[in-house]
């Protein structure tokens, strides 16, 4: 355990050194101006369209930074042969890839954490009154994110980096199509039927982690649906990174 | 400095320059010759389902986006023909994204009954609304309401400002104008009343319109 928190720390530090303050600074930057300039526009809605833009965007930039900087993580790590010393070391390549995912999804969850704070506190000076139920879909955002991170980490087990973001660009897509995946295969053949129903299981249900609906009109995010979907976001990322980690142990470095 | 900015690179910088300038200007020459197509601006916009199947999880946003540009074109016809002939559009699209977007019913429902004198169409947009929203009292008010200043269907007026002080959350005014309208006596004071109430909201669009109305019934 100590080892993997060793190896998700040196990503932290690592991935860190990606600006991501920068990200960060320029978020609070675009909200500060976006609440000035729509509000008037948004015709007595200003609220709404400021918190709604400030989710929105936290999730996107934040899934964006999981894809693209855990894409080229572990392909850094062969590039310049580093991972020859770590894997050198009494540490197991399993333990490796969890550290890398801990290190990627702490990262995404800190700068996701940072924004809403952001949008907190803007939605609170331009506004005053303080939405604090947009926290319940940050809270669900933030277990998207640990899937988002383990499919990453999966596909960067075995692939390169431009293919790795390609494919877990598309399985995040896919995951918000999985019920209407479904829906089509029912009306088709047989065969095409089965084929839907087994990429259905497969594809993360990413609805699931989606309430920024229902926070923006002033709902709160039910105990139960954020229970549940921890429960289903922890069984699908342990099961990507044992997946992952099959895959890892049988690569051979060159 | 001049390692990264060349003569060539300085070059090709400046002809790119000139080139998407000239871009903007035979833009900006031929939008203003042709116009904007008055009845076709907002056909392009898909529908709602579509968009939201696209939006990926983010429909509220996109139904915003939506909104925002429905209040400019809006904004636009108001200050040259005054024709709206696609607000019923965008408002379906922006309610489709987000069922929950009161606004949207409200306004389109105003715009199509007020502006476009077509109170059925603004009707039938805050039906759907308060078939999304069955316990939102502000939908049935302002159903009430246009029944009781377009139609003068005084009885449907009663029935929904009743509807609307049974809800959750609802003003007080309700339950008053919902036994005014029920007593189907003295309507003018009544519609007097009603864009008196309007005045208070925050719609600066909506307080405009009770204006104009109250001084048609002679309040100044």
């Amino acid at each position: 355990m100590t080892r993997t928190l060793a190896i998700a720390h040196n990503t932290l530090r690592e991935v860190a050194r990606e600006r991501v303050v920068l990200v960060l600074a320029l978020f609070g930057l675009m909200l500060l101006i976006g609440s000035q300039v729509l509000s008037p526009l948004a015709l007595g809605e200003g609220r709404k369209v400021v918190i709604d833009f400030g989710l929105a965007g936290s999730s996107l930039l934040a899934t964006l930074l999981c894809v693209f900087l855990g894409s080229s993580l572990l392909h850094q790590e062969l590039e310049r042969r580093t991972v020859y010393a770590v894997l050198a070391k009494p540490i197991r390549r399993e333990e490796f890839l969890v550290g890398k995912f801990l290190g990627l999804w702490v990262t995404a969850a800190m700068l996701l954490a940072g924004m809403a704070v952001i949008l907190l506190a803007v939605v609170t000076v331009a506004y005053h009154d303080t939405p604090w139920q947009v926290l319940g879909a940050v809270g669900l955002n933030l277990i998207e994110l640990g899937i988002v991170t383990a499919v990453v980490v999966l596909f960067s087990s075995f692939t390169t980096p431009a293919l790795t973001a390609f494919f877990a660009v598309a399985a995040t897509v896919a995951g918000h199509f999985a019920e209407d995946l479904r829906y089509f295969a029912s009306q088709g053949a047989p065969a095409l039927r089965a084929m839907a129903e087994g990429a259905y299981w497969v594809l993360p249900h990413l609805d699931l982690f989606n309430a920024r609906g229902l926070v923006v009109h002033g709902a709160s995010v039910g105990m139960e649906r954020i229970l549940y979907a921890f429960s289903y976001g922890l069984l699908y990322v342990i099961g990507m990174l044992i997946l992952a980690g099959a895959i890892f142990r049988r690569r051979e470095f060159r | 400095m001049t390692r990264y900015l060349d003569r060539a690179t300085l070059l090709g910088v400046l002809t790119a320059a000139l080139f998407v300038a000239a871009s903007g200007g035979v833009h900006h020459a031929v939008s203003a010759k042709l116009g904007p197509s008055r009845d076709e601006e907002l056909l392009y916009y898909p529908s709602g389902l579509m968009v939201r199947r696209a939006s990926l999880g983010y429909e509220t946003a996109a139904a915003d986006l939506a909104w925002l540009r429905g209040v400019q074109y809006y904004g636009e016809h108001r200050l040259t023909d005054m024709k709206f002939g696609m607000i019923d559009h965008v408002m379906r699209i922006v309610a489709e994204l987000d069922p929950q977007f009161i606004e949207a019913y409200v306004f389109g429902g105003f715009v199509l009954a007020q502006e476009m004198r077509q109170p059925e169409r603004g009707l039938a947009l805050l039906t759907e609304g308060l078939r999304a929203n069955p316990t939102n009292w502000r939908l049935a008010f302002e159903t009430g309401f246009l029944h009781y200043v377009c139609r003068h269907d005084y009885a449907s007026a009663g029935r929904y400002f009743t509807w609307a002080s049974r809800m959750p959350d609802h003003a007080e005014y309700a339950e008053r104008f919902a036994a005014f309208a029920n007593q189907k006596a003295g309507n003018t004071g009544m519609a007097i009343l009603l864009w008196k109430h309007t005045l208070l909201t925050g719609n600066a669009y909506m307080q405009d319109v009770a204006r104009k109305e109250l001084l048609r019934l002679g309040v100044r």
